[in-house]
């Protein structure tokens, strides 16, 4: 009991040290959101006639494309978020910092989710951001204010699994580089090759082949069914197992490497 | 008169101090009269298990199949003791002081610190040591304040009780006035003393610290030797890896020379200065005063302690002067004087030359200490944790 209590306060501590070094580098701050803004204005103004085919209202139920883009600006946000919290650790790798943490009695795995949470409370706070400048664009949340909440738990949880990536890498690693291009590398070709930028029905074959194995997608289709129909929980729970099943994957996988690398 | 006390480097060097006023028992050159004392207190065997803070036995480091780091090296640390491992880069001071604060895993061997394995009882190890890398594990984003907070919070330091102890530790290490700054502002010296701080925040029974001073100007060199004598005098037991060998001698109360994985020497400074030969005393006289020389050549051959006296007018380095040769000329220059002072002799110049550490260092290994300064060369060694 107690040992669970340090650990909750070791998180804790963990928590606010990031978010405490997120506030002192407002650059960082004006970027990711920038970001966002920049992904929406590009690709709904190139792609807003994909809109008008008549298969896409069909499939989708919206014949707007910056609505059902939106879901595909959260996943690219959280995809590229995910990747601080991996080039925060190879940070504190190379400053002798983690060093300190190691040589203090707490434990490893609380340095990892302190880490985690941190990042968790940027991306809620992303998406925010992205959902405002959806509805300033016009976009229409079908399931109201319940249905953001759960846009919301979604992203946090989704962008908690996905860091998983870049910690292993980072862990393994060492090299903020390898890092950065392993995670850019695998959320481009992902977020392409799945439902977010374009519904199933429309991708070639094999694309759809991929993507139906592709996490981004049922993440995708939680978030656009959240916008455009209201609640379809089948979707929510896809969505929740995909994220569950990675987590369980990249953390587990993290949390071993870091365990045996520095004991 | 004028004495003159001459430290002799392997560089060429040559630290002089001059002094002006006849010479005291107190001011016997470098070598003080505590490490004179400690000449017999030096050999483990002579102390008992119970005083030993970290006991090491045939320790080992290797990675994959062919790299030794640390080649089956044992010693013991004694409590309340300045423990100095010596040696230059790549000798495996900072494979096993990190295996030591576990970082790193043992490949094979023993070593405990307060009776608690370093890898079987990590979590409790962890409680009781302090660790100053070489790397200066700080934030850069944070204050020096909140830096010290968080070391204590990864402690589980209460809040009002963690408060207390970092204003004790800014004031300790001179950072009250820039306690509120964050570190990107702070010297490198400055940055180093908040590191030695933050190492301290739990009160540990022993602190180790890498290469404290690798990179440092003078100025925070001193002021880390002083706050590490400081820590000392109150009782803290301190193990420390330095590639300087001016550092070893000013801090440490033991010390091992390492080289490629291996213990070479142990013992006190003077231990192992003794090693490598005697000290010398030259006595320079009055230009063409041929028969003081002669008179105290006579005189001081029957002082005890004098183990050769050269002949007058072919001293080593001085023109019309007498050598003399001794284990301990700290203490024989004071007979010396009184000697030739009771006779009437008039002496124009005395030298007192001991040898250092790193002559100690070129005789057992047949190399040189790197005292350049290389700081960035020796970082990524580290960072694989040789």
């Amino acid at each position: 009991m107690k040992l669970k209590m340090e650990m909750l306060s070791e998180i804790y501590a963990i928590f606010k040290r990031w978010n405490t070094k997120l506030t002192r580098q407002p650059i960082l701050i004006f970027f990711s959101l920038i970001q966002p803004l920049v992904w929406f204005l590009l690709f709904t103004q190139a792609f807003s006639a994909i809109g008008g085919i008549p298969t896409f209202k069909l499939l989708t139920g919206t014949s707007s494309y910056i609505t059902f883009f939106t879901a595909a600006v959260i996943i690219q946000t959280i995809a590229s978020s995910a990747l601080g919290a991996g080039l925060g650790l190879v940070n504190d790798l190379d400053s002798g910092f983690m060093d300190k943490m190691r040589v203090a009695p707490i434990n490893k795995t609380s340095i990892l989710f302190g880490k985690l949470f941190s990042d968790a409370i940027t991306t809620v706070l992303q998406v925010i951001i992205i959902l405002l400048i959806g509805l300033a664009l016009g976009v229409h949340i079908a399931s109201g204010i319940l249905g953001t909440l759960i846009i919301l738990f979604i992203s946090a949880a989704f962008g908690f699994a996905w860091s998983g990536i870049s910690l292993f890498v980072a862990l393994t690693t060492k090299s903020s580089q390898t890092t950065l291009s392993v995670g850019l590398l695998t959320t481009f070709p992902l977020l392409f090759l799945s439902a977010a930028v374009m519904p199933l029905g429309l991708l070639p074959s094999w694309v759809q082949q991929v993507a139906k194995v592709n996490p981004f997608t049922y993440i995708a289709q939680a978030f656009q069914s959240l916008i455009i129909n209201g609640f379809v929980w089948q979707k929510i729970e896809y969505a929740l197992i995909s994220i569950i099943i990675i987590g369980i994957i990249t953390l587990g996988a993290s949390i071993l490497v870091f365990r045996k690398k520095i004991s | 008169m004028n004495v003159r006390v001459v430290n002799r480097f392997s560089n060429g060097l040559e630290l002089k101090t001059q002094l002006e006023q006849p010479i005291h028992p107190e001011i016997k050159a470098n070598a003080s009269s505590s490490e004179v004392k400690s000449l017999n207190l030096g050999f483990r065997s002579e102390t008992p298990a119970a005083d030993d803070i970290v006991i090491v036995e045939d320790l080992r480091k290797t990675y994959g199949r062919n790299i030794v780091a640390v080649d089956g090296v044992s010693f013991r640390v004694h409590k309340g003791e300045v423990f100095g491992f010596l040696g230059p880069n790549g000798a495996g001071k900072s494979t096993t002081i990190k295996i030591l604060t576990t970082l790193l895993e043992k490949s094979s061997g023993k070593a405990t610190i307060d009776g608690l394995d370093v890898d079987a009882d990590q979590a409790q190890v962890r409680r009781i040591i302090g660790y100053s890398s070489q790397d200066v594990g700080v934030d850069d984003d944070l204050t020096a304040r909140e830096n010290l907070l968080l070391q204590c919070e990864f402690h589980h330091i209460p809040k009002d009780k963690a408060k207390k102890k970092v204003e004790e530790l800014l004031e300790t290490v001179r950072l009250i006035e820039a306690a509120d700054r964050r570190l990107k502002t702070f010297s490198g010296g400055m940055r180093k003393r908040l590191d030695l701080a933050s190492s301290l925040v739990s009160d540990p029974k022993i602190l180790f610290l890498d290469e404290p001073t690798t990179g440092l100007d003078p100025q925070s060199r001193q002021d880390v030797w002083e706050y590490v004598t400081q820590l000392n005098r109150k009782g803290m037991t301190i193990f420390l890896t330095t590639q300087y060998m001016e550092e070893a001698d000013r801090l440490a109360t033991r010390l091992c020379i390492v080289d490629q994985g291996k213990i070479v020497a142990e013992g006190t400074p003077n231990e192992l200065k003794a090693q490598v030969g005697a000290d010398t005393i030259t006595i320079r006289f009055k230009a063409s005063d041929l028969s003081s020389c002669e008179k105290a050549k006579v005189l001081l051959s029957k002082l005890q302690g004098i183990e050769a006296v050269g002949q007058c007018g072919t001293g080593l380095a001085v023109e019309n002067g007498l050598t003399l040769m001794t284990k301990n000329g700290a203490a024989i220059i004071t007979q010396v004087v009184r000697v030739l002072d009771g006779a009437g002799i008039s002496v124009e110049q005395l030298n007192l030359s001991v040898p250092t550490l790193d002559e100690v260092f070129l005789k057992l290994t047949g190399k040189t200490l790197n005292v350049v300064e290389r700081k960035e060369a020796i970082r990524p060694n580290t960072r694989r944790g040789r």
